[in-house]
């Protein structure tokens, strides 16, 4: 029990940083959001593949290094904090799916590519329902053959117009089964949405797409506690996003509550101030230490739905009410496009909204309690 | 980072139950439960004696003054597991003073009052705060003047708990108005039937029993000082700083919460769902989640320290978020539980003989007692954060 960054993890992270503060410049963040093209950094990209960070937690048989999970994770939150403009959790929450329930031949072909970062995966699950469970899945895979030939619609999918793979999660029947397809098939239509992280995310139509039966990661039917596993991980690997994010804005705030001078003095002497910066870096904190042991437990295959949904819950929450104090100690220029702080802010806050609102974690804890009398509709 | 237990924490876990299960019988738990109004009995001090035996007392203290040297994460475990079945045995409380004394003291005073501190035959009320500032500690005006071999002390203190039921004060006097005010500060040892010291009580809203102290020309002599004279502050505040971590600190915050959660699933096995509405599991969920924090806190705290480290402000923050949770859980069990939440103990209707409602009046304590979270708040923005002084 030492709930401190080991030398080796602090080391990892500073290294990170670093590599972030050298390379990931506000304006190379700003650039990508009006990016036409992929709205990612190729160069990057690139750059973190020879790092050895895309192969980092990949299994070592598949070419990678097998670290733990909570490892990945502090890369996640020196991303979050520089805002890198990378496919990264994209990529990696399917291709760590891949490496738990592909076959050999499935993960021989896919993971050594994602790990010389030769090849971008994304993944595919909520339709119109923001709620991630069963029954939101319409649509549907039906077989024919050797091949699966789906039809339906999938919302908010990250960087699908740059992935070359898409893990999609179809209902076969009354199941749900996984799908790994090529986003150059015939009959896939996308199209971007306008977001307000000004990042990349799509509705992707399927029209009668045909893919191999070959395809499909694990049983037919027994899809859905693997995408329950990937959003798991997806979702602990955000929150460190989200954490770092809030972090940087949090630092920002305070830096500037010690030059930015009213009435006489720094407003950081002033003590309502100096409480918002107290509680600012108390709620971080309290995210970061509970995004920490939902990594630490997944990563050693223990029970962690509950850490996990604690977590985003609390980040959700409280990074929320840390970015709002941020943009108010900062006052009129945290709302000014040209002031860096509102790519942090702008971010954070989406990363709230997605995989899971408040209300499901919450939902979930109160069921491992034992407090709601409803079973589970998974 | 590493958030689990290893198999020789687990066992020694195990054995803190089986002590439990042997030694803590219900007239052993109906003492303590008195042991707040009336100090230590009869029985606690036989329990002191066991503790001692299983080298529990003292666990993480030097050897050389009968400690164990033990890893803290074992005091954390001993803590939790004592907390958690609701033993209100507060070694904290009744050592708290130990290792100051342990730092600060002369042998003899170390000879003296360690042994007895251990088996429960020495016990400090803390003599701090008084009626024109408790969190302002520095600014105390209770004076200590020399006069031959002897300090005559005049002054009063307020808040003093166990005052009518310890053996000894652990006072903090002036000895010296003309140095700056925490300069001037000495700590003094002292027993509690000296003339000129006179104990009233103060009665809290959640049942329980505070003092003020009257100190009217008591005369001590010269080796009741604990450490050099004028250095009481560095003395006390290194004493207070131990007390705000431990597993003891983060339940007491979170057992109300715990506990709600436990009668809830108990009253719906009788076909009450107090929590079948889904905005009150909501609630639930979100405390659960806030709980959490509250123990990873304290998780964080005992890390740095088994390092070697110093918080700089981790301490406090523990001490904001804790007391925080602690008043907002017991006001939305209050919302939950709704007019069965303000029944004291004495109906069939009461749940849990009035702990909810005791819980509900005596949270805001958390919030101002050992430093209000204001100054905590402070803490973490000078020390912390580096905001300058206002």
């Amino acid at each position: 029990m030492d709930v401190l960054l080991d030398e080796y993890e602090a080391m990892l992270k500073r290294t990170a940083r670093e590599f972030f503060e050298r390379e990931c410049p506000p304006a190379l963040v700003r650039r990508m959001e009006t990016d036409e093209e992929l709205g990612h950094s190729v160069e990057m990209w690139r750059q973190i593949a020879e790092l050895g960070w895309l192969g980092f937690a990949l299994p070592q048989a598949y070419g990678g290094e097998e670290a733990p999970l909570e490892q990945l994770g502090l890369l996640f939150e020196e991303i979050g904090r520089a805002l890198a403009p990378l496919p990264f959790l994209s990529t990696m929450a399917p291709a760590l799916t891949l490496a738990e329930a592909g076959t050999e031949a499935q993960c021989l072909d896919i993971l050594p590519r994602v790990g010389r970062g030769d090849l971008l995966l994304t993944w595919a699950v909520m339709e119109r329902d923001p709620r991630c469970t069963p029954d939101t899945i319409h649509t549907e895979a039906i077989r024919d053959g050797e091949e699966y030939v789906i039809s339906g619609s999938k919302l908010f999918v990250d960087q699908f117009h740059s992935a070359d793979r898409c893990l999609v999660a179809c209902r076969t029947g009354r199941d749900i089964s996984l799908l790994l397809l090529d986003t150059n098939s015939a009959g896939i239509a996308s199209t971007l949405l306008p977001t307000l992280a000004g990042d990349k995310q799509s509705e992707v139509v399927f029209d009668r797409v045909r893919v191999p039966a070959a395809n499909r990661i694990g049983e037919a039917g027994q899809g859905w506690p693997i995408v329950e596993r990937m959003l798991e991980r997806a979702t602990a690997l955000m929150c460190a996003q989200i954490v770092g994010a809030t972090r940087k804005a949090v630092d920002m705030a305070v830096d500037y509550a010690k030059w930015r001078v009213a009435f006489g003095r720094p407003i950081g002497a002033f003590q309502s101030i100096q409480h918002m910066c107290a509680d600012m870096v108390t709620w971080v904190d309290g995210a970061s230490l509970l995004t920490y042991e939902a990594l630490w437990k997944l990563s050693h295959g223990l029970p962690a739905s509950v850490e996990v949904a604690a977590a985003k819950s609390f980040c959700n929450e409280r990074c929320q009410a840390a970015l709002r104090h941020a943009n108010q100690i900062h006052g009129g220029v945290a709302q000014i496009k040209e002031f860096d702080l509102n790519l942090w802010y702008r971010r954070a806050a989406a990363w709230t909204m997605k995989l899971g609102r408040t209300f499901e974690h919450r939902a979930k804890i109160a069921q491992a309690l034992e407090l709601s009398s409803v079973s589970s509709s998974a | 980072m590493d958030f689990g237990f290893t198999a020789e924490n687990d066992a020694f876990r195990e054995e803190v139950r089986q002590f439990i299960a042997d030694h803590i019988t219900p007239e052993v738990q109906a003492e303590l439960k008195q042991s707040r109004l009336k100090g230590p009995g009869p029985l606690t001090k036989e329990l002191l004696l066991k503790l001692g035996e299983y080298g529990w007392i003292g666990m993480s203290w030097p050897k050389e003054y009968g400690g164990q040297e033990r890893d803290l994460i074992d005091q954390y475990i001993f803590e939790e597991e004592f907390v958690r079945a609701r033993i209100p045995l507060d070694l904290n409380n009744i050592l708290e003073q130990a290792p100051a004394i342990m730092r600060a003291g002369t042998e003899e005073q170390k000879k003296y009052f360690l042994p007895r501190l251990v088996k429960g035959e020495v016990t400090f009320a803390l003599g701090y705060s008084e009626p024109s500032g408790g969190t302002d500690l520095a600014s105390l005006k209770t004076r200590a003047e020399a006069d031959g071999d002897e300090y005559v002390i005049n002054g009063q203190k307020m808040f003093t708990s166990g005052a009518h039921h310890s053996t000894h004060l652990y006072l903090m006097a002036r000895t010296d108005p003309e140095l700056p005010k925490h300069k001037g500060i000495s700590i003094f040892l002292i027993p509690m039937d000296a003339p000129g010291i006179t104990v009233r009580p103060l009665w809290t809203l959640a049942g329980g029993r505070t003092n003020e102290v009257f100190l009217e020309n008591v005369r001590v002599p010269k080796d009741a000082m604990l450490g050099e004279k004028n250095e009481g502050w560095y003395v006390g505040a290194s004493a207070l700083n131990l007390g705000r971590a431990g597993a003891r600190r983060y339940y007491t915050y979170i057992s109300a919460f715990e506990n709600i959660v436990h009668f809830i699933k108990e009253q719906r096995a009788t076909g009450l769902d107090l929590a079948a509405d889904p905005a009150i599991q909501d609630k639930l969920a979100e405390l659960y989640s806030e709980a959490q924090v509250c123990r990873l806190f304290t998780l964080r705290s005992l890390s740095m320290v088994r390092r070697g480290m110093n918080p700089p402000y981790e301490i406090s923050s523990e001490k904001v978020w804790g007391p925080d949770f602690h008043v907002k859980s017991t006001e939305i069990i209050t919302q939950i539980l709704g007019p069965y939440a303000q029944l004291w103990e004495g109906s069939e209707w009461t749940p849990r003989e009035g702990e909810f409602a005791k819980q509900y009046v005596g949270a805001m304590v958390s919030t101002f007692a050992h430093g209000s979270v204001q100054v905590m708040r402070d803490a973490i923005a000078r020390r912390g954060l580096g905001l300058p002084r206002g």
